[in-house]
């Protein structure tokens, strides 16, 4: 019995931290040559882009470095796992620094640029309008999305093609979705409320028992009065249904019960 | 009915030479029960992250699109027995937030600043969703992805990107639908990354001069989107130069708050100061606004507009889940 105790003890203390650490040691190996060896081709592939053979000295020389270091890394790997993190920092810093030497001269076009943004948008705004549609779905809000939808492909054509500016479209999209959260509120504000209703029921009776030990250790009555009245105002306030503002009162009640040194726990 | 206890076990445990002897390999067992003190450890040390790990995160997964924008997904612990919870965000161009509870209710939120105020009131889990823009630079064609993480995440990068520098080890890497996602520990990183594609530079590569007739059509293109865009740009601008000229023109009918205290001599002077604030505003002000005008908690603030409401003041209207405090435009005498 005592060795299955201090067996379990040993498993709790050190067992989790050990199961990570060798997790990681496997995993990470393979992954840094993958790292390392893309970014290699890709700055070949840059180099030649950019001076085809006629590759600046200083630039080749550190490019030269870079993959040395690469090739060092898996000359480490499995066995000298320190070897192969240090390699993956050199050759990552060195193709940093030749990708910056390289990018210096090219001009960017800015047209591109903001075609580009303008899609990103467009994407942010399509994955926004999912996480509203499955927390509408999982409420079983019933709320319609086919005027959504269609500004959305409206959008989507009008970058595709680029004949039209979807500027004004996409204010229309936004306009949509803050009206679609608005309408997911509305459909479910009476089971959130309820939730609401049902924790302030819950804490305000825990809070009158505490008020009560609170008096009886000599705390300062003016303040548990005013506690109490301001029970009483969420109360009433929550048999009247005006849940919102019940939660406004009990802000206030959490923060008179830090005063006096009662939390609502 | 007499009872004779005798005491046996003393003797037990004497020695001949009459030394009282302890033996201390029973003490355990016979002091404590293991099992119970087994229960209680497992018990303790299960609680450790539990209770360390309010506010920390369950999972971080970001991703980046290609304009440099970052989505940022997290789910997180919060007190249950708590009626908010305070976030720090990873910056504070924030767009697209929203965030839910176990049950899939949408929370309201307040974003101040750097940092995000959830009502949670009983809630155990919440899911944060939002894009942020702070953080990916870029200098010429190479981005730079920098986070100061709290906990380990994932990041998945836009397509054709290719990762050119790193400061720190990743803990595992995967492809998902050509695009590659990296799991990195918490605390400071910064990625570099570049698009390998060239779709960006290739329309004006400086290094081939020869030429083709292709740059013809890239530049009637080119000159095509320019135009587009300079008339985009002019439209614009005409427009906000005509709303704000609409702006300058619509009159604010000034409301005399002197008027309105004749009517109502009983109301406070801070009230008097918020009334004030209203009228110069234009006749109507966000809760919110006058929170950040007169540096008061919210509750105070509230009760503040709520009295005016009582006298017959203001009146108070939802808009984008928000209170806009309106001065009423027929004040009654008080009687």
């Amino acid at each position: 019995m005592k060795i299955l105790a201090l067996f379990t003890i040993f498993v709790l203390i050190f067992g989790t931290t050990s199961f990570v650490n060798d997790a990681y040691a496997q995993n990470d190996l393979s992954i840094l040559l993958h790292i390392t060896t893309q970014a290699d081709k890709q700055i070949q592939n840059q180099l030649h882009q950019v001076y085809g053979n006629d590759v600046p000295e200083k630039i080749q020389s550190l490019y030269d470095k870079g993959h040395m270091t690469v090739n060092s890394l898996e000359k480490s790997l499995p066995d000298d796992v320190k070897q192969a993190k240090k390699d993956f920092l050199t050759s990552m810093k060195l193709f940093k620094q030749i990708s910056k030497m390289i990018s210096e001269p090219v001009v960017k076009v800015q047209i591109i640029v903001s075609h580009v943004d303008q899609s990103s948008q467009l994407d942010r705004l399509e994955k926004h309008v999912l996480t509203l549609k499955t927390i509408s779905k999982k409420l079983d809000a019933k709320i319609n999305f086919e005027n959504i939808d269609n500004l959305l492909i409206q959008t989507r054509n009008q970058i595709n093609d680029g004949t039209e500016n979807p500027s004004e479209t996409i204010i229309q999209l936004k306009s949509s979705i803050k009206s679609i959260q608005k309408d997911i509120r509305d459909s479910t504000s009476n089971d959130a409320s309820d939730k609401v209703k049902q924790f302030l029921t819950k804490h305000l009776d825990v809070i009158k028992s505490k008020l009560s030990k609170a008096t009886e250790s000599g705390a300062d009555q003016n303040q548990i009065n005013k506690a109490h009245e301001l029970i009483d105002e969420i109360k009433a306030l929550i048999d009247k249904h005006q849940i919102n503002d019940a939660k406004i009162v009990f802000h206030e009640l959490h923060k008179l019960l830090k005063n006096i040194q009662y939390s609502v726990s | 009915m007499n009872t004779e206890t005798i005491q046996t076990h003393r003797k037990k445990f004497l020695r001949e030479d009459g030394m009282l002897f302890v033996r201390t390999d029973g003490i355990i067992d016979t002091m404590t029960r293991i099992p119970l003190l087994v229960a209680s450890l497992i018990i303790v040390v299960a609680l450790i992250p539990i209770q360390s790990s309010f506010g920390s995160p369950r999972n971080l997964d970001l991703m980046i699109y290609p304009d440099g924008t970052t989505h940022v997904s997290t789910e997180i612990d919060v007190d249950p027995l708590s009626i908010d919870h305070e976030l720090d965000l990873f910056g504070s161009t924030i767009d697209n937030f929203v965030v839910i509870n176990e049950n899939g209710f949408l929370l309201n939120y307040e974003i101040i600043g750097n940092s995000v105020l959830i009502e949670t009131f009983g809630s155990s889990v919440i899911t944060v969703e939002y894009d942020i823009h702070d953080l990916i630079s870029k200098q010429s064609r190479v981005w730079t992805f920098f986070l100061d993480s709290p906990s380990d995440f994932t990041l998945l990068f836009p397509k054709n990107s290719a990762i050119i520098g790193m400061t720190n080890l990743p803990i595992d890497m995967q492809l998902i639908n050509d695009q590659n996602q990296l799991t990195l520990s918490s605390g400071e990183t910064e990625i570099n990354y570049l698009f390998s594609t060239p779709i960006i530079s290739t329309p004006v590569e400086p290094i081939d001069s020869s030429p083709e007739p292709n740059y013809l059509i890239y530049g009637i293109v080119g000159g095509i989107i320019a135009s587009a865009i300079i008339a985009t740009i002019i439209r614009i601008k005409q427009k906000t130069t005509k709303l704000t000229q609409k702006q300058q023109i619509i009159p604010v009918e000034p409301i005399d708050t002197e008027e309105i205290f004749k009517l109502k001599p009983d109301i406070r002077e801070d009230d008097k100061e918020i009334v004030k604030f209203i009228s110069n505003n234009g006749g109507q002000a966000l809760e919110s606004e006058l929170r950040k005008k007169f540096l008061q908690p919210r509750t105070t603030m509230w009760r503040a507009v709520k009295r005016l409401e009582r006298n017959g003041i203001i009146e108070i209207e939802k808009k984008d889940l928000q209170n806009l405090v309106k001065l009423r435009k027929n004040i009654e005498e008080e009687e």
